[in-house]
């Protein structure tokens, strides 16, 4: 076995000598990686997820707005649209939230015609009369409708509809179609009780998708009501959103990083009259000051590393095992209010990257520096008892 | 033949500061291959300063000093290291054994940052071990042991890196006259292998041990007398 193999070896024992110390500071250290991995995990996830979704968006969607807030839109609006040049087909999109007051979850009502051609039935198929419905899986199991089942759902006039089930969705993400429950075009119209003539919005692809930018501006001016909304626009606020939400946990979660580095620096530098000694008596017997620095070297970068494992393996068994429990309610939002889907694991490597960068290291330095201090001290204090 | 010579040394603690104090006055002396000397003097003397600089564990203020024909003075921090992990053998007056390893463990610690491979370093453990009877104490906490054992311990650690100097600082003062007996017992079997051995103690009954072949008398940190001279 090499030196340094034999450093390591004399190291271990070292922490095993000092197991419940040794203990206290791996249990911090975890937890506090945990809770920061657990958000990244979540927003990272999140984020991926809406990135997933977004992929099958129109390349502008157009909303009308009456005193800034979203209204519904003349289904006219389209066919003077579809005379821009460059723009290729142009849809109405009828949908709307259902809150389910029984289960007390909200749900996302879609019309057939309303850009589901991309979504992926796990069993059976999309509505073909205004008796049906398709569900995304959450709703599905919310409601226990499962594939032939029934839905009842309560319509604008306050009355109880009957659907029966055709389909249930799968999709590469989750966040798409879990609170999903689409009806034929005819039949939402009715359910919500749009006027004639009126739609939710209208999505528009562009041939070229260069000209998008263009398109939108045009579609702005033709009609000064409308809000086209790019499906780049569309992407950067849900990255904002999550990285906002996201930022306001790391916040809370600094003062647990402040708590830990106290005490870590507290331990570290706060080096017994004991383990002065020790590195004393390893000098005053032929130890190098380097090979004291090695020693704790390796006692830091044990307890850092097994730390760090283990507070990603929590963090992520915590975000895609347990459905982020603790921290779901305060990322997700609102949308706490839909059906429980399942995350999609997702590692964003330079972030375990950086997490332990800003741990691992810092920690050692903590570890090091004061041992360094004790360590250049010449060993004949140990002669002196 | 000098193995040790000690030219002009003179030790100053805290050097330029109100506490200034000099331990240690232009000593000058040899010590030959193969003697058993001991540093005698009161407290204070200077006694485990001298054995200090010798087992380099510190460098004089002035002067020079010759271990194995090298000028131990001007090297850096890592060679004083390897000298004294592979020249000397170190028993101290509070042995500094750890506490919490066993007994194996606290003589195999000179040996792990050196390339010896694990099993021979437990084969010369257990070897040394034998040697000063605690094989069956080998799996036994130091804590455990009694002061008696605890120094033949520290020997054995002493004695790993197989040195061919042995220090020992007042390695009677927490043993009786039957322990001290022992003690001087096994330094005789580690002169007749050829070791030079330098003891620091004022206890009278080493300064009159018939092993003893050279007297280093201190008083003030000056040197009162060699014997023989």
């Amino acid at each position: 076995m090499t030196r340094h193999g034999k450093i390591l070896e004399y190291a271990l024992s070292s922490l095993l000598r000092r197991k419940y110390k040794s203990l206290v500071i791996i249990v911090a250290f975890m937890l506090t990686i945990a809770a920061l991995s657990s958000v990244l995990f979540l927003t990272g996830s999140l984020k991926n997820e809406a990135t997933l979704m977004l992929q099958e968006a129109p390349d502008i969607i157009v909303q009308r707005t009456m005193a800034g807030r979203h209204d519904l839109i003349p289904t006219g609006y389209a066919e003077e649209i579809k005379k821009i040049r460059g723009v290729g087909t142009v849809s109405p999109r009828y949908w709307g939230y259902y809150y389910d007051a029984l289960v007390e979850a909200n749900y996302t009502l879609l019309g057939a015609g309303s850009g589901t051609e991309t979504l992926n039935l796990l069993a059976g198929r999309l509505p073909a009369t205004n008796s049906e419905c398709s569900l995304g899986a959450g709703v599905a199991e919310l409601r226990g409708s499962g594939d032939s089942g029934e839905l009842i759902l309560v319509n604008s006039r306050n009355t109880g509809v009957l659907f029966t089930v055709s389909g249930i969705f799968q999709t590469a993400s989750n966040l798409l179609t879990n609170d999903l429950v689409v009806l034929t075009d005819s039949a939402l119209i009715d359910f919500f009780g749009f006027p004639p003539g009126q739609a939710t919005d209208i999505s528009v692809e562009v041939r070229n998708m260069s000209e998008v930018p263009t398109v939108a501006a045009k579609i702005r001016q033709m009609f000064p009501d409308t809000r086209p909304i790019t499906r780049r626009e569309l992407v950067r606020t849900y990255d904002m959103v999550f990285n906002w939400r996201s930022g306001m946990m790391l916040t809370v979660f600094c003062a647990a990083v402040i708590s830990f580095c106290i005490m870590a620096w507290d331990k570290a530098t706060g080096i017994s009259a004991e383990e002065k000694q020790e590195i004393g008596i390893l000098k005053a017997i032929g130890w190098d000051t380097s090979d004291v620095l090695a020693l704790k070297c390796w006692e830091g970068l044990i307890i850092a590393l097994s730390s760090f494992m283990l507070g990603i393996t929590l963090g992520f068994v915590h975000i895609f095992f347990f459905d982020a429990f603790i921290l779901a309610a305060v990322i997700k939002g609102w949308s706490v209010l839909f059906p429980v889907f399942d995350l999609t694991p997702h590692l964003n490597l330079f972030h375990i990257f950086i997490m332990g960068f800003l741990s691992v290291i810092p920690y050692m330095a903590c570890t090091v520096l004061p041992t360094w201090k004790a360590a250049v001290a010449d060993p004949e204090t140990v002669m002196r008892g | 033949m000098a193995l040790i010579k000690v030219e002009d040394v003179t030790r100053i603690y805290n050097r330029g500061r109100p506490d200034e104090m000099i331990a240690l006055h232009g000593l000058s002396f040899s010590i030959d291959q193969g003697a058993v000397a001991v540093l005698k003097g009161p407290s204070g003397s200077g006694k485990t300063s001298l054995l200090s600089l010798i087992g380099c564990m510190c460098r004089p203020t002035e002067g020079k000093i010759v271990v194995d024909g090298k000028d131990i003075v001007k090297l850096p921090e890592r060679f004083l290291a390897t000298i004294r992990r592979k020249k000397f053998g170190f028993i101290f007056q509070q042995f500094h054994l750890i506490k919490e390893l066993t007994v194996f463990d606290n003589v195999l610690l000179p040996l792990y940052p050196t390339d010896i491979s694990s099993k021979k370093m437990q084969q010369s453990a257990n070897r040394i071990l034998g040697k000063l009877r605690l094989t069956e104490k080998r799996r036994l906490k130091i804590k455990h042991l009694s002061g008696g054992e605890q120094q033949r311990v520290a020997i054995a650690r002493a004695l790993i890196n197989d040195p061919m100097i042995i220090i020992a600082d007042e390695p009677t003062a927490h043993l009786d006259a039957q322990l001290a007996e022992e003690f001087m017992g096994i330094l005789s079997i580690l002169h007749d292998e050829g070791r030079t051995i330098i003891i620091a103690t004022h206890d009278p009954y080493i300064h009159e041990h018939p092993l003893v072949s050279m007297l280093i008398s201190l008083r003030g940190g000056r040197l009162d007398g060699v014997t023989p001279p």
